[in-house]
């Protein structure tokens, strides 16, 4: 019978067990992910429809949001290499806004995730940040100390004000910085900008494929309801 | 124990190490929330780990001691975080990035550990430094949560589920709060001046009070 010093002492029982030990870590994960995974896929997609029930008015649309995204990749006016994903909102199957999922990236800490919805017509339905990770207490304004800021930009568009003129007042535009930080602003209005005018140029392109449910309606709603992690892209993507 | 093994973590200069592997900790001890979240992670991780090392330790050669540790740890560690991530999203967040980097923290505890013959004497240990570091953040998190936004439980809320909510309260309202407090150097003042209380009070504990009386 085989001691512990005998084991301790034995090169390729030592190998055995070190393979055994990370055998079983891995099984652990690999199974604990398995369980998981469902699970924080709909937790995912109840943050993102949280955040798109804010922009984007019931009255606007009466297609599954969530079902219905195309990913694009556009590094210089969406801020990010990564494709990002664009949620279009129909109503009787013609388009009346988007949100996109544009990035700032020249953020004082790194970059801050937006989430920009505009109506077809080119107006800001409003601006919401994903995450971020601006200086807590300066950079962070618009979350509680000025709320307001970001709800400033509802309704504006590239007309109003006129596209120079979208940048911070420091910068000669229109926008006021928030108090303590202008880094942060001066990101987030850049972004905003270049998002608008990223819309303008490719509206026709983005709404081109027709509306996911009308492609095919009872295969989306099956894809919805069994698998809901695949919300990349459900209808196609372009580029 | 070997007394080949180079330079022992716990030999003189160990309580500097572990002071400074704590760093990761302190990140996320700006509010009380983050806090008991941590602790609620290291509740788990840090006996889980200590108990299964020791379980693995009489079969293992003293130089893969350290490699099985890790893999143990990391594989706990990656365990809780896919836990948060499911089951409490907010928190898992929020503290999400600090988790993994506990594990650096862990592996010179679990190392410089002497394990002990008793399973109940390593039990009892690994219980103790748990809730040796709980409790650090935890004041820690109540200080600078306190000072720095005049609040406690901030986003209890969110992180924890709506039943937390209550749970939240603002001691005083601030404009902008005592930013210091709430940044990273905020973090190792806080710890300093922990420091110097439990130093102070450790030293008064030694000195015999001498009975003065008229």
């Amino acid at each position: 019978m085989a001691t512990h010093a005998d084991v301790r002492r034995n090169a390729k029982a030592q190998a055995v067990l070190l393979v055994a030990v990370a055998a079983l870590v891995s099984f652990g994960l690999a199974g604990l992910a398995q369980i998981t995974r469902e699970r924080i896929a709909r937790n995912a997609q109840a943050w993102m429809q949280q955040h798109l029930e804010v922009l984007i008015p019931a009255a606007l649309h009466d297609n599954d949001l969530l079902a219905d995204t195309i990913t694009v990749i556009a590094p210089d006016s969406l801020g990010t290499a990564q494709p990002v994903t664009v949620y279009r909102a129909w109503r009787a199957g013609i388009p009346t806004a988007v949100a996109i999922r544009s990035i700032a990236p020249d953020g004082y800490r790194g970059p801050i995730e937006l989430l920009v919805a505009i109506r077809y017509d080119g107006t800001l339905l409003g601006v919401q940040v994903l995450r971020h990770d601006e200086t807590p207490g300066l950079g962070d304004a618009f979350e509680k100390r000025e709320p307001h800021w970001l709800e400033r930009f509802r309704g504006l568009s590239l007309s109003n004000p006129p596209q120079q003129r979208w940048s911070v007042k420091r910068d000669g535009g229109d926008f006021d910085a928030f108090t303590g930080a202008t880094i942060t602003p001066r990101a987030i209005v850049t972004a905003l900008r270049r998002t608008l005018e990223y819309y303008q140029r490719h509206r026709q392109r983005l709404f081109r494929d027709p509306p996911a449910d009308a492609v095919a309606g009872a295969a989306a709603d099956f894809e919805r309801t069994v698998a809901p992690a695949a919300w990349h892209s459900s209808a196609s993507g372009h580029r | 124990m070997n007394a080949s093994t180079p330079a022992r973590l716990d030999s003189g200069f160990g309580p500097t190490v572990q002071l400074l592997a704590s760093c990761p900790l302190l990140a996320a001890s700006d509010t009380v929330v983050k806090a008991l979240g941590l602790s609620l992670a290291l509740a788990f991780i840090v006996p889980t780990t200590i108990l299964s090392a020791r379980m693995l330790r009489p079969w293992l050669h003293e130089d893969n001691r350290l490699p099985a540790a890790m893999m143990l740890l990391a594989g706990t560690t990656a365990c809780v975080e896919r836990s948060f991530q499911a089951w409490l999203p907010g928190l898992g967040e929020s503290i999400g990035i600090f988790l993994p980097l506990i594990v650096a923290n862990l592996i010179i505890v679990e190392h410089s550990l002497e394990h002990s013959a008793a399973a109940a004497a390593d039990w009892r240990k690994s219980m103790v430094i748990a809730a040796g570091m709980a409790a650090t953040l935890l004041i820690l998190g109540v200080a600078r949560e306190w000072v720095g936004r005049g609040s406690l439980l901030h986003d209890a809320g969110r992180l924890f589920g709506p039943w937390a909510g209550a749970l939240e309260t603002t001691i005083f309202r601030v404009d902008m709060g005592f930013l210091l407090a709430m940044l990273p150097p905020g973090a190792f003042i806080s710890l300093g001046l922990l420091l110097a209380l439990r130093n102070w009070l450790a030293r008064r504990s030694m000195t015999p009070r001498t009975p003065h009386r008229p």
